[in-house]
């Protein structure tokens, strides 16, 4: 990157945290101090060997704002949300403002089990520093933390699994949105939470998520953000997990012209679970990032990760698995899978596991393939009279099924997922 | 005629496979195709269907006059021409029983009947699945996927059953099905043998031409079909194995 190119991005991010300072709630002088010391990543940096940032610095940082359309619930979602005492599911949306509200712009029915924390218990960063005490934060994470704006805090009790589902909808050029919820599960508390983003124009999301997982809680996450071409995606989260916590996570990825998802895990006193199934599908142009971390420091804990990513035309995939095992955390079981298919010439797959291995009574396995769509597959299909393009849209999705599957049932039911999974149209013959 | 093959030449990769084939099927009549192992049957079967690794080097072939070479391996299947394969492929995550309507309907629609919905459509795989007595449990999973082999085989003959094909090609349909297996395919098979169509069956073994009675057998070597006869052939062969045609051969009837 060129010194021009570079300081153009330094006047970028200086004008940005001037103009998110000057937002109510921010911190003018603090910001203008920590823009001296801060840069941008560049391609320079190993971490972003492969990731450009330009999709991010189109927008005009002057122009910024926080204007948020309603997202489109399914009709199911809508009738479990209106329970009148205690509602099957919550479902909030992020409104103008930064806060969290109801579909109907109500302030939410919290459910038994979910309890908003005061707001002066609330620090952003304080399960993610505890993760990470040394070094800067993930560049999502790091803009989250300079966009003032209110926290959505709850904490999670009692063994019935509560049911919650976050929308963000955008619609409008040059959004910058950087929610932070904190999520605070209670020994053997149980959370079904679900992401629902999606964003139709030029604009920014950068949602951060800070969890901490008492002893025998479960956490199951999925999140499902598309975004235009002209609309970046970072996302930032930190969970820390306590023994037998169980934390399941399942990410689905498409669209964007630019995604980097950082997901960092530690598992503080090993004998925990966590689970990791990710599906990207980077087409025209869009590049799409999965730079996750998995931390053990104690011991018996497990790991099962899996990646998949489909890139076509010119989208480009890039998936970093790192797995850090010390010498504390003995008899861990660990494995990673990346599962690529690439459609096109021009298109990128870059997967790299990295494991950090420390201890020496262990089990990690790993292991990334790369391929085509398998004529004989194609084939068969064909020979059943299904068109060559219709027979490759089936496999596609059928290379997608394997994450998909692992979504909530209901959430398969939102709008711009349908999308990705609609049965192809028959060929006009 | 219903499927004409000419002194078809065929080649994988620059090794020459198919070397001169030529195999002429009426409307109404089943053929048995025999044959060892690697002596091109499958081969056969694929260009015919059109499978995108052989290239044709000489020679053609004519389904109801038209020049099935110039088409398409799916304009082949929609309009009529079938292959149970011998390897059923297994295809993770592209449900069977949406496999089975999307398929079903592009032949349907070929034919100029109207398309079934969803619904209608698994009113109508569950009666065909009653004739293969197969478990519609199969039609929630996976393309083939876990199938055991004689499960794949059944899952060949629903579909020739639901496409009803004027020109069915069964790759060794009956290997490794067990004697309750075979008596269903050969029923699904017969049931499809209509006047208007025509059969070829591949096959080692006599005991499907007991059930099914071929008009010709043909036997194949080399890539070249080296015998032509009926019924009778299959159970000569059957009592004195190929190596009897090896030594007989040069004194081929030509079929009818
Ligand atoms: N795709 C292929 N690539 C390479 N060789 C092939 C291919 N298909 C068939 N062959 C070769 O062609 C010959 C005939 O095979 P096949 O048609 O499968 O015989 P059969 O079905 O009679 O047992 C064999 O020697 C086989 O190895
Ligand atoms: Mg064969």
């Amino acid at each position: 990157m060129s010194n021009a190119t570079q300081s153009r991005s330094q006047l970028w991010l200086e004008t940005l945290l001037q103009a998110l300072a000057q937002r109510p709630g921010g911190n003018a002088a603090g910001q203008q101090a920590s823009a001296r010391d801060w840069r941008l990543p560049t391609r320079r940096s190993e971490a972003w060997r492969f990731t450009d940032l330009h999709c991010l610095t189109r927008l005009d940082p002057t122009r910024l704002h926080t204007r948020t359309a309603s997202p489109r619930w399914p009709e199911a979602f809508r009738q479990a949300s209106s329970g009148q005492e205690s509602p099957a599911r919550l479902c909030l949306q992020l409104d103008s403002s930064g806060h969290w509200l109801g579909p109907q712009g109500e302030p939410p029915p919290w459910p038994r089990g979910l309890m908003p924390l005061p707001s002066g218990n609330i620090t952003p960063g304080q399960v993610a520093r505890t993760l990470m005490p040394s070094g800067p934060l993930p560049l999502g994470a790091a803009l989250n933390g300079v966009t003032p704006g209110p926290s959505l805090g709850l904490q999670v009790s009692g063994p019935d699994p509560v049911h919650l589902d976050l929308g963000i909808r955008v619609e409008q050029s040059q959004a910058w949105l950087a929610p932070h919820v904190l999520l605070v599960l209670e020994p053997g508390a149980r959370l079904c939470l679900s992401w629902h983003v999606a964003a139709t124009a030029r604009a920014a999301v950068a949602p951060m998520v800070e969890a901490r997982l008492g002893p025998g809680a479960q956490l199951e996450e999925a999140a499902m953000t598309w975004g235009c071409p002209e609309a970046a995606f970072l996302g930032g989260s930190f969970v820390h997990q306590s023994p037998r916590s169980v934390y399941r996570r399942t990410s689905v990825t498409w669209g964007w012209g630019l995604s980097r998802d950082e997901p960092f895990i530690r598992q503080r006193q090993g004998q925990a679970e966590t689970h990791l199934h990710s599906l990207a599908v980077a087409r025209g142009q869009s590049l799409l990032d999965t730079h996750s971390t998995v931390y053990f420091d104690g011991p018996a804990g497990q790991l099962q990760q899996r990646h998949q990513a489909l890139a076509d035309d010119r989208g480009h995939s890039v998936f970093n698995g790192r797995v850090v095992v010390p010498r504390a955390a003995q008899e861990t079981d660990a494995s990673q899978l990346s599962r690529n298919l690439l459609l096109s010439t021009k298109a990128r797959i870059d997967t790299k596991p990295q494991l950090e291995i420390v201890a020496d009574n262990v089990q990690c396995t790993h292991g990334a393939t790369v391929s085509c769509l398998q004529d004989d597959e194609l084939f068969y299909l064909q020979s059943r009279g299904i068109g060559r393009d219709q027979a490759s849209r089936l496999l596609q999705r059928g290379f997608c099924e394997e994450i998909l599957q692992r979504l909530p049932q209901a959430a398969l039911s939102w709008p711009p997922l349908r999308s990705l999974l609609e049965t192809p149209t028959p060929d006009q013959p | 005629m219903l499927l004409s093959i000419e002194n078809l030449h065929a080649c994988v990769e620059e090794n020459e496979i198919l070397r001169g084939v030529s195999l002429q099927i009426r409307a109404g009549e089943i053929h048995a195709l025999m044959g060892r192992n690697g002596s091109g049957k499958s081969t056969l079967s694929k260009v015919i269907a059109g499978h995108p690794a052989y290239t044709v080097t000489a020679g053609g072939i004519h389904y109801r006059g038209q020049d099935l070479l110039a088409l398409s391996p799916e304009d082949r299947a929609r309009s009529g021409v079938f292959l149970g394969f011998q390897y059923p492929v297994e295809i993770p995550g592209v449900s069977n029983l949406e496999f089975l309507r999307v398929s079903c309907n592009a032949r349907r629609q070929r034919r100029g009947q109207e398309e079934l919905d969803t619904f209608a459509f698994e009113d109508h795989v569950r009666e065909t699945m009653a004739i293969v007595q197969m478990d519609p449990a199969f039609l929630e999973r996976s393309v083939n996927e876990g199938f055991s082999g004689g499960e794949k085989k059944r899952n060949e003959i629903l579909q020739m059953a639901l496409l009803e094909p004027l020109v069915a090609i069964l790759d060794e349909t009956d290997s490794g099905l067990d004697i309750d297996a075979l008596r269903i395919v050969a029923n699904g098979v017969r049931r499809l043998a209509l006047p208007t169509t025509a059969t070829l069956l591949i096959t080692h073994y006599q005991r499907l031409l007991d059930a099914i009675t071929p008009d010709f057998v043909h036997v194949m070597a080399e890539g070249r079909i080296l015998r032509t006869g009926d019924k009778d052939l299959a159970m000569a062969l059957e009592q004195r194995g190929y190596d009897w045609i090896d030594e007989t051969n040069g004194s081929d009837t030509r079929q009818p």
